[in-house]
């Protein structure tokens, strides 16, 4: 089966999964490699900058838009069908297990703060803790539907 | 991989046998996705018991008709 027919054999909720997983990693990467690039410059880990998290914050809305429109208007009626119940049971499990994606960075910056007293740093591990969980949880619904359920 | 449930069903062979019945015609008459309806016919998925009577009812048959279960080996 080519890409494409793959592609087209996906249900609405799943190329959706794929949409935003793709939009929220692009926005990941887009706001740390500034992170990385102004640390780097500054010899040190950079302060939370808020300009970063709003044009974050403002290119996933766009992106988001965009995506889910373009998908909405190829799916035809099944955009505005709920979910069946394999697709409840599949993101209840991907949001159950993105749970646990969301606490590991986030204890070790929790872990890394009481060591070093990095105010910075706790604040860039508990953003990317937030992101993470949010992908992961687009990756594991995708895996799910991969399988089955 | 994931373990398939011990659940068998035949309603690949019920609908060939409805005269060809589409898995997106089974699936519009229970109200769910076609990828659904492929995830139950390949054993991937086991249906809530609801939609397995919604699925024997759009053949007209009773639910042990449609469903059975597969003793595992050792089981």
């Amino acid at each position: 089966m080519s890409v494409i027919e793959t592609v087209a054999d996906m249900s609405f909720r799943e190329k959706s999964a794929w949409g935003m997983g793709l939009v929220l990693s692009a926005g990941a990467f887009f706001y740390f490699s500034k992170v990385m690039s102004l640390s780097e410059a500054l010899g040190r880990t950079a302060p939370p900058i808020i300009g970063f998290v709003i044009a974050y914050v403002v290119f996933i809305v766009i992106a988001s838009v965009i995506v889910m429109s373009v998908l909405a208007g190829t799916a035809g009626k099944e955009a505005n069908a709920p979910a069946d119940e394999r697709e409840k049971v599949i993101a209840d499990k991907a949001g159950n297990w993105s749970g646990y994606v969301l606490a590991v960075p986030a204890l070790g910056g929790l872990w890394h703060y009481s060591v070093n007293l990095d105010g910075n740093m706790l604040f860039h591990l508990i953003f990317l803790s937030l992101m993470l969980s949010q992908i992961s949880e687009y990756v594991f619904q995708i895996a799910l539907y991969r399988r089955g359920a | 991989m994931a373990k398939a449930p011990p659940i068998t069903n035949r309603i690949r062979t019920l609908r060939e046998a409805q005269g060809g019945m589409s898995q997106a015609a089974l699936a519009e008459a229970i109200g769910v996705t076609r990828q659904t309806i492929i995830a139950i016919e390949l054993g991937k998925y086991s249906p809530s018991l609801e939609s397995a009577f919604r699925i024997s009812r759009v053949f007209g048959l009773g639910i042990e008709d449609v469903f059975g279960w597969e003793t595992p080996p050792g089981g």
